[in-house]
């Protein structure tokens, strides 16, 4: 094995607004290694979906990213010239987005749109295009995939646009495939589809795949690692495995106990919550990002910023806690949860 | 659901007004428009010429900075010794009061009908809407000056024909407006009360419109503005003696060569003018839309 | 689509027809046409004599039941003053303010559209400022001082181009520019609006994100996207521009339409000025026909559905 596909070090994206500084991103490390699938998990805001903009340099113009580097084989590409950007994006890194219902430009057939990539990274003839579209429709499940070249994406079904979104990210083999949300939009009986369509391209073509999701319940059987983000850190990272099973950080443990299991949920029986919200993130940080909202909160908690603690290879968590899940006690969460319903 | 029928129109106008003090447009334009109006009403007082009285002795003076100019005639006099400063004044008379009075027709009529399509819907909409058509395919400047060369000119005739020309855009703005607002809950919870149609239209929907009226309005009467001084260019709005800053351009076409200013004059106060209740009117268009959405 | 266009057709009609009953009803409404044809100073006996030839003694509904009969026919009625054929006349003027308009349209188009997608690109910079100052400054610029302006700055100080006249190519530019800047803020104001949300949505962040180069992304893309309305309002603005001829015509002598019409209303020619309006607005109501049909056409959700 080769080196790691991409390789994410001290990413932070600020935002001024009116003065102060909004950071999104604070310090993030990421790496993808090749036909590996890392899911980056967290709630809305905590800053995920900028970290695949910003991987992908594609941040809104207000937005400053900054980062020791961020390594696509090897090259580091945070530095890129804009137009070493646009040879690098749709076919080396590609991106499937949240809503394909808007990610299609409505004005245009949809074999249209598939040759114009193909056509502006590759010398490739217009019917050679046109196959190769064929080819990947047919791949990623589109029935009639000829038939649907000439149609408008207005008048695809909403998996079947975003079937036609995979297929565009797969069209010039790019070695890294960025999904932002890719079922967020779509049915539940569809999620499955497309989840499970996503999982048997990557394992067949030896892609790395970043899935960017808020859906815990999503990356099981679909990741190998999960990277998880809270507040613009990444608080916790390892295996599917070793954070679904044993959550070391109390946020993953939160996220945990809000989703209902088959099986050991009973009916009637109260879900968990995390109290609290999601904190606005400007200025510096001077405590754990995780304070107010924690169960186990202790004094050292409050004393600055956390490091990021290495457990074992590719096991890390932002806690100060000691990493046993055993030793601590579940009641805290109940009281907590009390209290922030009574207040 | 009960206090929001007392609070709900007061609210947003004030932090309009408010949000609009603050803009320096605002004061920029409210203050050309006042010293102009100012103008208008005391021009008696600024000056001591009659503006229709002609002095033949006196013709084709320049403006004071220019080198053969006179304080006695601080803009010069026109082709028949019209001392042209007092004319400018006076034109403003003519410029606002049209400005004014157009508007009150325009605006009464527009908004009576746009108000009604928008109110109730149906078949008054459908008719309204196909009167606005049939208005918007008519063409402005051609038909007031057929009406206005037929009929045979007057003041009185200029401010009907041009009041009742462009009610196009209150009753198109308004309409929509009103749409808006009556689907909001406490209209229906006024008419669910019993109140009369008339209480709402007056007491619940017209406060809720005055922003984007006030839009409008601005708009309108700087079109009125503009339609009298090229009515009165083409000869065919204000007659003499009367004064009016398009006629003024008209007269001193023919001395665009050898003496521009005296059509820029009077085209530098009617730009002004415009200009000042454009900048007022999109002042307006900013605060109560704070989205920036028109 | 199909039902779409007919109704849209049906309504066009509609608005002609009605259009045609108030102009026909302006020009016999407003004074009498018989005195004014008769001239100053006629007795009582030639105003009778006039109405009489033309029969302006008949009721209205059948002077314009008639006027229409005839209009459907191609006959325009005979001018009085000119002792012509108004179609005869209409068709020498018409092809004069057509060309000024389509050129007026043209010059429109080529500053407001660049300068709203430039605005749009790059918000609060020197362009957006300039083009913003550009619309408000045009919209308190009355055309016929404009084109005083134009006249003064080419005509006279440069000397660059004929001050009036209908001869040449050249006695087109100054009446094409001052008809033409006069629809440029509302068109420049809708392209950048019309942009600033197309850069911002989802399948241009797409197109960026799959490499495609910045002017595919910009013209192919945004532009396309947002152009949809302004050709709509392109041609309501064609339409306000034929109107507004009058004053600009008349200005640089330029012998169209408008032109025409201005003669006609001082010689009281209600053939001409009866056939002029029902023309213009004709001409409108197409426009607005032809701006909905094609804001459905460059739409493919509203064309193929």
């Amino acid at each position: 094995m080769d080196g790691p596909i991409l390789e994410v070090a001290g990413l932070r994206v600020d935002i001024p607004v009116d003065g102060s500084t909004l950071r999104p991103v604070r310090r993030v490390d990421l790496t993808v290694g090749r036909g590996e699938t890392v899911a980056i998990v967290g709630e809305s805001g905590c800053g995920k979906s900028l970290t695949a903009l910003s991987i992908m340099g594609l941040l809104p113009r207000s937005a400053r990213p900054s980062s020791d580097h961020v390594r696509l084989k090897g090259e580091d590409i945070s530095k890129a010239s804009p137009r070493r950007w646009r040879k690098l994006r749709g076919d080396r890194i590609a991106m499937i987005f949240q809503d394909p219902m808007t990610a299609l430009d409505p004005c245009y057939r949809i074999g249209d749109q598939m040759v114009e990539i193909l056509r502006q990274h590759r010398s490739i003839s217009r019917s050679d295009a046109q196959a190769r579209a064929v080819e990947l429709l047919g791949k990623v499940g589109v029935p009639t995939p000829e038939e649907r070249l000439s149609q408008f994406p207005h008048q695809l079904s909403g998996g079947l646009r975003q079937r036609v979104m995979i297929a565009m990210a797969l069209l010039c083999e790019p070695e890294l495939v960025i999904a932002d949300e890719p079922t967020t939009a779509l049915d539940v009986t569809i999620q499955a589809q497309i989840l499970r369509l996503l999982r048997d391209i990557q394992r067949e073509t030896g892609i790395g795949l970043v899935l960017i999701t808020h859906d815990l319940g999503v990356v099981a059987g679909v990741a190998d690692r999960i990277v998880v983000m809270y507040g613009g850190e990444v608080v916790e990272t390892g295996t599917c495995d070793e954070v679904l099973g044993a959550p070391l950080h109390p946020y993953t443990e939160g996220l945990l106990r809000s989703i209902p299991v088959p099986g050991e949920t009973r009916q009637g029986e109260r879900l968990g919550f995390i109290p609290g919200v999601v904190p606005r993130q400007s200025g510096e940080q001077t405590s754990c990002g995780f304070l107010k909202r924690c169960p186990y909160a202790m004094a050292e908690c409050a004393g600055g910023p956390v490091a990021i603690r290495d457990i074992a290879h590719g096991r890390g968590v932002r806690c100060l806690l000691p990493p046993d899940p055993g030793a601590r006690d579940p009641g805290l969460w109940t009281r907590f949860e009390t209290e922030e319903v009574a207040s | 659901m009960a206090n929001s029928t007392n609070i709900a129109p007061l609210s947003p106008g004030q932090l309009a007004f408010r949000r609009a003090l603050r803009h320096g447009g605002f004061w920029t334009g409210g203050l050309i428009i006042l010293v102009i109006v100012l103008a208008a009403i005391f021009a008696p007082l600024l000056t001591p010429y009659d503006p229709a009285l002609q002095d033949l002795t006196q013709r084709y003076i320049p403006p004071v900075w220019s080198e053969k100019g006179t304080w006695d005639h601080i803009l010069g006099t026109d082709n028949l010794g019209r001392d042209y400063f007092a004319r400018v004044l006076y034109g403003t008379r003519i410029s606002l009061g049209i400005g004014l009075l157009t508007l009150l027709i325009s605006g009464t009529i527009g908004v009576s009908l746009g108000i009604a399509a928008g109110y109730w819907g149906g078949w008054p909409d459908l008719v309204i809407n196909f009167l606005i058509t049939i208005r918007l395919t008519l063409p402005v400047v051609l038909v007031a000056l057929v009406v206005v060369a037929l009929i045979g000119n007057s003041l009185t005739l200029l401010v009907l024909v041009i009041g009742l020309l462009l009610w196009d855009r209150f009753a198109i703005v308004v309409r929509s407006a009103t749409q808006q607002v009556a689907s909001r809950e406490y209209i229906t919870s006024a008419r669910a009360i019993g109140s009369s149609t008339p209480r709402i239209l007056f007491r619940e929907i017209l406060p809720n419109i005055t922003g984007p009226l006030i839009v409008v309005a601005s708009i309108e009467i700087a079109h009125a503005i503009l339609l009298e001084a090229a009515l009165s260019f083409l000869g065919l709005g204000v007659q003499p003696p009367q004064v009016s800053w398009g006629l003024m351009v008209a007269e001193a076409k023919s001395q665009l060569m050898f003496r521009p200013w005296m059509i820029a004059i009077p085209g530098a106060a009617l730009v002004l003018l415009i200009f000042a209740i454009n900048l007022v009117g999109d002042t307006v268009r900013d605060v109560t839309t704070p989205e920036g959405k028109a | 689509m199909a039902a779409f266009i007919t109704k849209r057709l049906a309504l066009t009609v509609l608005v002609i027809i009605v259009t045609s009953i108030v102009a026909f009803m302006l020009v016999h409404l407003s004074g009498d046409p018989a005195a004014a044809m008769a001239g100053e100073g006629a007795t009582d006996a030639d105003i009778a004599a006039v109405r009489e030839t033309y029969g302006f003694n008949r009721p209205l509904y059948a002077q314009y039941l008639d006027w229409v009969a005839k209009l459907l026919q191609g006959d325009f009625g005979r001018s009085y003053y000119l002792r012509m054929d108004v179609g005869d006349v209409l068709a020498e003027h018409m092809p004069i303010t057509a060309t000024l308009g389509a050129l007026a349209l043209g010059f429109a188009l080529l500053l407001s559209v660049p300068l709203g997608v430039f605005a749009a690109l790059w918000p609060n910079t020197m362009i957006d400022r300039f083009s913003l100052w550009l619309a408000v400054a045009g919209q308190a610029l009355p055309s016929f001082l404009f084109a005083l302006g134009l006249m003064y700055l080419f005509g006279v100080y440069l000397r660059w181009l004929p001050i009036s006249g209908t001869g040449s190519w050249q006695n087109y530019i100054m009446p094409a520019i001052a008809l033409g800047y006069y629809a440029t803020p509302a068109i420049m104001r809708l392209t950048r609006s019309g942009m600033m949300d197309v850069l911002q949505s989802d399948h241009v962040r797409t197109a960026r994100a799959y490499g495609l180069s910045p002017w595919r992304v910009i013209i192919k893309h945004s532009l396309r996207h947002a152009i949809i309305p302004v050709v709509s309002l392109a041609a309501v603005q064609l339409g306000f521009m034929l109107g507004g001829s009058i004053v600009i015509e008349t200005i640089f002598s330029l012998k169209g339409i408008g032109y025409l019409a201005w003669e006609s209303i001082q010689r009281a020619d209600i053939e001409i000025i009866q056939a002029i309006l029902l023309v213009i607005a004709t001409a409108y109501a197409l426009l607005t026909l032809v701006a909905d049909l094609l804001n459905a056409a460059l739409d493919p959700r509203i064309r193929v559905s």
